[in-house]
């Protein structure tokens, strides 16, 4: 990697001021720290912001929860209240990485890890991300690559906690310059949906503060499948929550990951399963709903069947805990 | 036949690695601890292009680099790159980060082909890029045939036909490869990560024009290697280069990155397999013609030897009428060596699977069929030994029978390992000193196997001591010469060395100290009567205490989710001989290993190589999958001791039968067979029908 500065930011402001015009803000440093080293980013300087005040709470509250941005993966995934609030962000958490990776990894920088697509990360390849001229998965080795997208890249979205948070409808709030403002999961994601650059919708010197998560939804569930038990990306995630009231779903959101570059949602199935009780054939047409506009390629169709078995899963097990 | 002792309180026994300690402790110095008097970190520049012309390299912008202390190239003048990560150049200095920068600074001129081949499929098609100009890809199929294959076949009851692959693995040794090397006036000094010290130091004296005894190659210890690690390497050399540049001590250890590219693989094949078998269910008629590539080299090992792109068909099988066509393909990427049970692993992988499915054609039992069929009385025992602890007869249903989304399937499939003799070379000594301490010198290198233990184990015994009061030297050429760790020899090479020595030892020291028996209770009396002088005893390999060609069978038991192609293996049974088992603990060891790294090959890793850049895709430990703690199941292990045939090594039998027992537990499962390794959920769900058509 290239050489750079390191410094500790006390306060939001003088992070900001610390990361701009080349800096990188650093927290577990999963990421930023393999990016670096393999020259896909650059940063002369590296702003530590693990000692930003009150940014590693998680606050609870009767409508919605709060949690820091310095939260690690591994305090949600222990977090005993959450387990029964939000089973959901409890099973989403344990499936992050290995125990080493949640132990540091934050949610901040869940939410804003880069492509781990392997045309973008091999330092060699100057694909469509890295501003070269084509995306080299396209009509290459796309096996683990995206079913939808709006553009010509098809590097998925693989943050775990972006799929739970969605179904969630939560909230990132953002330090934008200076002031706070708040994205939904679909806009924190939207801009990767429409420009092969972006990872996210975040600007240089955005900074998540926390992601707020209304308590309305009283169930939730997650669920990937990978090509190995433990500490492997998902193949596809899904996650669901909803309010269950007498059996019947209300306001039920379903998000699926790495099958797109935002967190992968369909208003239609949504408004098809509120008010809807539960049951096989309901799963399933939820699940045409959701994959119906899916554009597989060469390598990747394979993603159909799983995807749709996990939607049908994971609504079901929504279901069980009801 | 053999004069090993029949009541034994150490051998077949479990002994714990008398290194243990030493290893948990981190005293233990693996070559990549070495730090040398003033030591410099090296690094090496590779090829970002799979094939180019290189008109000139400069070094000169790298030498300014602060701390950099010397750059090398690996060859002065125009040459020819024939794949992504090739070796153009390397630098030496006081940090990574000064390597690192002074890496980015060499100027390479060179003239990038866009004409590269890195796939199989690709290579062999007739307008191919050429990976060597002007001559073809693929070699011409070499035939073997015996009987009559045309007439044999339709003489049989049932035939099936199947097209199996396995793909190109990576031997990712948690230690890459690299070594510390010092070149002064007085010689070469290497501290090297290898399975072979003597030949690194062969290698590193032919490629730098000294002579063998100016060159000591040292390996306390070292992280593996599984076929890889027995040259000096190219690594090597341009550490030697460096130090002498530099004068100092030099450090080149690959990183992950580089490990993947250019210091070896398992070659892939492409079997294409017909089989037939009479209506009583004896093997008739076979034919086979099979692929694989080696790399740039075709067929050709990469360096090392044994790692050439041929395999054995009908692998164990005795088959009256059969032809196989082996031919080889070139591509543009890091060349073979041997790796564990060269050629064995996906020999076994297409032969089990078609055996597989010729016996449910023919309506047997999948393990009757073998029973019938294969010709070895061990394996007959292991078979019926692993059949009743496995359960194979309560487990065994008919494919795709079992009820439910989530199916359960069980499998079977054999291992026969050629090799794994003593090398009678061995040579080793023993220094017994007049406190009673000993200390055993061999030239042989451990490379993870508990080789140190074996040689405490044995003189323990032999001896009438305790392991923990042997000491043991070995990785170091400068005592008496031991084999490289290649083939599964190290184990039986060693023991009737030290056999010998032990024996010389007894009888010079009962000479000397008049007394009859100089072992146990009266070995400290004995040595006493040395006076001031130590007794030194050189011995070496002997005749009748070690054999080879292990069997091995092993039985898998999977559950397989088919709507999302998730396979988990429950449990692997091993049911393994190695003739004396010398110790039991290190044994078991070595057979985890070795099944574990078959669930590799069965299930996770595979090569993937970009056709339009040419470049590795998964270069790391992200997507080039290895088994981890969750994936791996109970592992049952049974032996067979077999004193009688003296000792015979057991690393690459393991590692040969768990593909194909995976594989065929989960056709068995499923009811349909996934033909081509790594059974990925991907490929799961396409054999089941349920991956849509792709229209694009």
């Amino acid at each position: 990697m290239k050489a750079f500065e390191y410094a500790t930011a006390h306060s939001t402001a003088s992070a900001r001021e610390l990361v701009a015009g080349n800096g990188a803000y650093l927290a577990g440093g999963n990421d930023l720290l393999g990016l670096l080293k393999e020259y896909l980013v650059s940063a002369n300087i590296l702003v530590n912001i693990k000692s930003l005040p009150g940014l590693d709470k998680i606050e609870r509250g009767e409508k919605h929860w709060s949690i820091g941005s310095l939260v690690t993966v591994a305090q949600i995934e222990d977090d005993m209240e959450i387990k029964k609030v939000f089973p959901g962000l409890h099973e989403a958490a344990s499936d992050v990485a290995s125990q080493q990776i949640r132990n540091v990894a934050t949610v901040g920088g869940n939410l804003a890890q880069h492509s781990r697509c392997w045309y973008f990360r091999q330092r060699d390849v100057p694909c469509l991300k890295k501003n070269g001229d084509l995306c080299y998965a396209r009509n290459g080795e796309n096996r683990y690559h995206s079913l939808f997208t709006g553009n010509p890249c098809i590097s998925p979205v693989v943050s775990s906690l972006a799929t739970i948070f969605t179904s969630l409808d939560a909230t990132a709030i953002v330090l934008r310059d200076g002031k706070e403002i708040r994205l939904s999961m679909a806009e924190l994601y939207q801009r990767a949906w429409e420009n092969p650059l972006a990872h996210n919708s975040l600007n240089h010197g955005d900074l998540i503060l926390r992601v707020e998560i209304p308590t309305a939804r009283n169930r939730s569930a997650y669920m990937q499948v990978s090509d190995k038990h433990a500490f492997d990306w998902a193949l596809v995630s899904c996650a669901a929550a909803a309010e269950v009231v007498a059996g019947k779903l209300k306001s039920p959101r379903v998000a699926l990951g790495s099958i797109s570059p935002v967190p992968h949602q369909v208003e239609a199935a949504n408004h098809f399963l509120d008010g809807k009780v539960l049951d096989a054939a309901t799963a399933t047409q939820a699940a045409d709903l959701i994959l119906k506009d899916a554009k597989p390629l060469e390598h990747n169709a394979y993603k159909m069947p799983i995807a749709h078995a996990l939607i049908r899963r994971t609504l079901l097990k929504l279901k069980g805990t009801a | 036949m053999s004069n090993w002792p029949t009541e034994t309180k150490y051998i077949s026994h479990a002994t714990t690695r008398i290194d243990a300690p030493a290893k948990l402790t981190g005293k233990a110095r693996y070559a990549s601890d070495i730090q040398a008097e003033g030591w410099l970190y090296g690094m090496i520049l590779r090829s970002k292009w799979p094939a180019a012309k290189i008109l000139s390299i400069n070094l000169e912008a790298a030498l300014k680099i602060p701390g950099i202390k010397a750059a090398v190239t690996v060859k002065d003048g125009p040459r020819t790159i024939r794949f992504y990560g090739e070796e153009l150049a390397a630098v030496a200095g006081t940090s990574k980060q000064a390597c690192l920068d002074a890496l980015r600074a060499i100027e390479v001129q060179a003239e990038p082909r866009h004409d590269f081949v890195v796939n199989e499929a690709e290579a062999r098609k007739e307008n191919a890029a050429q990976v060597w100009e002007g001559s073809p890809n693929s070699s011409k199929p070499q035939v073997r045939e015996s009987g009559s294959v045309d007439t044999a076949f339709p003489e049989c009851a049932a035939v099936v036909e199947g097209f199996y692959s396995t793909p190109i693995q990576i031997h990712h040794p948690m230690e890459t490869h690299g070594n510390t090397i010092s070149w002064t006036d007085d010689g070469v000094k290497a501290w090297a990560s290898t399975q072979g010290i003597s030949s690194v130091r062969d290698g590193l004296a032919g490629a730098l024009q000294l002579n063998h005894s100016q060159v000591r190659v040292v390996t306390e210890y070292m992280g593996g290697g599984f076929g890889a690690k027995f040259g000096a390497g190219v690594e090597g050399i341009l550490a030697a280069k460096l130090s002498k540049a530099a004068k100092a001590p030099v450090r080149l250890m690959l990183t992950r990155f580089e490990q993947a590219l250019a210091v070896g693989n398992r070659p892939s094949s492409f079997q294409k397999i017909k089989i037939g078998a009479t209506a009583d269910g004896m093997l008739h008629a076979f034919e086979a013609e099979n692929y694989g590539t080696a790399g740039i080299g075709g067929g050709g090992d990469g360096g090392g030897g044994g790692g050439g792109a041929d395999i054995t068909l009908p692998y164990l099988y005795k088959v009256p009428n059969s032809r196989v066509k082996q031919s080889v393909v070139a591509v543009n990427a890091g060349g073979a060596r041997a790796f564990r049970a060269p050629g064995n692993p996906p020999a076994s992988f297409g032969m089990e699977s078609v055996m597989d499915d010729l016996a449910v054609k023919l309506g047997m039992d999948p393990l009757e069929f073998r029973l019938k069929n294969d010709p070895n009385p061990i394996r007959q025992r292991e078979y019926k030994l692993g059949a009743e602890k496995f359960g194979w007869k309560q487990k065994y249903s008919k494919p795709g029978s079992s009820p439910g989304v989530v199916k359960i399937g069980v499998g079977c499939a054999a291992g026969a390992w050629p090799a794994g003799g003593g090398s009678s070379d061995t040579q080793g000594e023993a220094q017994i000193n007049p406190d009673g301490s000993i200390e055993f010198r061999l030239g042989v290198q451990d490379i993870g196997t508990g080789t140190r233990t074996v040689i405490a184990v044995i003189a323990a015994e032999l001896l009438g001591l305790k392991p923990e009061q042997i000491t043991v030297k070995v990785g170091d050429t400068n005592y008496p010469p031991g084999p490289g760790s290649g083939g599964s020899t190290t184990c039986p090479s060693i023991s009737p060395t030290v056999f010998d020595i032990c024996q010389k030892a007894l009888a010079q020291l009962q000479t000397q100290s008049g007394l009859a028996d100089a072992r146990g209770a009266n070995w400290f009396a004995a040595c006493k009567k040395l006076g001031v002088s130590p007794l030194v005893v050189h011995g070496k390999w002997q005749r009748g205490l070690s054999a080879d060609r292990a069997c091995g069978v092993q039985f898998a038991e999977v559950e397989v989710d088919t709507e999302t192609g998730l396979v988990t293996v429950k449990k692997i049974l091993g049911v393994h001989d190695c003739g004396l088992i010398i110790n039991k603990l290190t044994l078991e060891s070595q057979i985890n290993g070795g099944i574990i790294m078959g669930m590799g090959y069965a299930l996770y890793e595979e090569r993937v190589m970009d056709d339009l850049s040419g470049v590795m895709l998964n270069p790391n430990f992200e997507t080039y999958k290895l088994p981890g703690i969750a994936d791996v199941p109970n592992i049952d292990i049974v032996l067979i001791n077999m004193p009688e045939r003296g000792v015979i090594g057991i690393g690459e039998p393991a590692t040969i039968p768990t593909a194909g027992a995976i594989a065929n537990a989960i056709a068995n499962a499923i009811g349909v067979r996934v033909c081509s390794l790594p059974i990925t959920p991907a490929k799961i769900l396409a054999a089941l029908g349920k991956v849509p058509p792709v229209t694009t």
